[in-house]
């Protein structure tokens, strides 16, 4: 008798699990959001260096499997890397992301003209 | 044992009883959002959500988690973290603020087709013996930067299973999920869970230009779930 409910619960479940099916896989993101998350909650140098390693993951896991770099990870990168005051590494991300989505051309010659004048325009 | 046969059946017919019962009717997504395949925006900025419920946490869980299923659906989403850093040095730390500025000023600032605003109504955490479960309202219009109309919303609730898949193991395995759950609550670790509600809320959403689907899902159909009172049609 037992087992009945717990059959009857366990199909409850599968209904409950299988609605939250997985996409098809377009993008690798890896831990993307739970990283983010963490940094935006605490902002440190140990949560920031700990994002920008996911960013590099989620970068060489998608070349590894043939996949394009989703959008805005190439520019994220750049990012850290200007905030960081490496303004050529930057510029070859925001030119990395450019090429990969022409939508973001507009904001990534913004951000490639403020890199090249080493004018961050966060520290304003 | 038979008793249980129709115990099992009703467990089964209920649900679909209670969606008769809501008269959710079916639509298709060229009927709902025509002026997605007119427009057809590539683009998406997100702006920063508006977050009326009571949970503190609510907008860097939304904003963390929505790029993902945005990028899923075959948009180009613009990087949150510089965007939303952006428009906090331009003034701007409240979406309240931008609601009544031309969006014009997004296609020139950002070179984005479309902004997606956001309103947080719930978000409720719950948590029974057997079921512990996230409640997300939200309100969300995707408005175009070029007619300043809106080309795409949701309104709705999702409600996301925070105990996982099944460990197994009858009661024993039961009570190490209920475990389980009171643990991660602890944490507070519902990032997941805060992106499942997002690819939720976002699945009637046309398919962007790097999805497969792009501009052939016009007679895909989903439940409309948007209150007749919500309606501007």
């Amino acid at each position: 008798m037992r087992k009945i409910y717990f059959g009857v619960f366990f199909t409850a479940l599968c209904y409950l699990a299988s609605a939250g099916c997985a996409p098809q896989k377009m993008y690798y993101f890896g831990n993307y959001s739970k990283s983010l998350y963490s940094f935006e909650k605490n902002q440190n140098d140990k949560s920031l260096i700990k994002h920008k390693q996911e960013l590099e993951t989620i970068i060489t896991e998608s070349e590894s499997r043939n996949l394009p770099v989703p959008p805005g990870i190439y520019a994220e990168l750049g990012y850290v890397n200007l905030k960081s005051n490496n303004s050529k590494e930057a510029i070859r991300l925001f030119q990395a992301e450019s090429q990969l989505y022409p939508e973001s051309r507009h904001l990534m010659d913004r951000l490639i003209q403020s890199a090249t004048s080493k004018n961050d325009p966060s520290s304003k | 044992m038979k008793k249980y046969t129709y115990l099992i059946l009703g467990i089964l017919v209920v649900p679909l009883l209670s969606a008769c019962a809501s008269r959710i009717k079916m639509t298709t997504k060229l009927a709902e959002f025509p002026l997605m395949y007119e427009e057809r925006p590539a683009s998406i900025l997100i702006l920063p959500p508006m977050n009326e419920s009571t949970a503190a946490d609510a907008k860097e869980y939304y904003s963390t988690t929505i790029q993902e299923p945005l990028a899923f659906a075959g948009y180009y989403t613009f990087p949150y973290p510089i965007t939303s850093e952006i428009l906090k040095m331009e003034g701007i730390y409240d979406t309240e603020l931008l609601v009544n500025l031309p969006l014009s000023k997004f296609k020139e600032y950002f070179g984005a087709d479309a902004v997606l605003f956001t309103t947080i109504k719930k978000w409720d955490l719950s948590y029974v013996v057997l079921a512990s479960t996230l409640t997300v309202s939200i309100d969300c219009k995707l408005k175009s930067t070029t007619s300043n109309q809106t080309l795409w919303k949701y309104t709705g609730t999702v409600v996301v299973d925070l105990s996982g898949g099944n460990t197994g193991g009858g009661l024993a395995g039961l009570i190490a999920k209920v475990i389980v759950a009171a643990v991660q609550s602890a944490v507070a670790d519902y990032v997941p869970h805060a992106r499942q509600a997002n690819y939720r809320a976002l699945s009637s959403m046309p398919y962007g230009k790097y999805h497969p689907g792009y501009n052939k899902d016009q007679q895909a159909k989903f439940f409309d779930q948007t209150p007749e009172a919500n309606k501007t049609k």
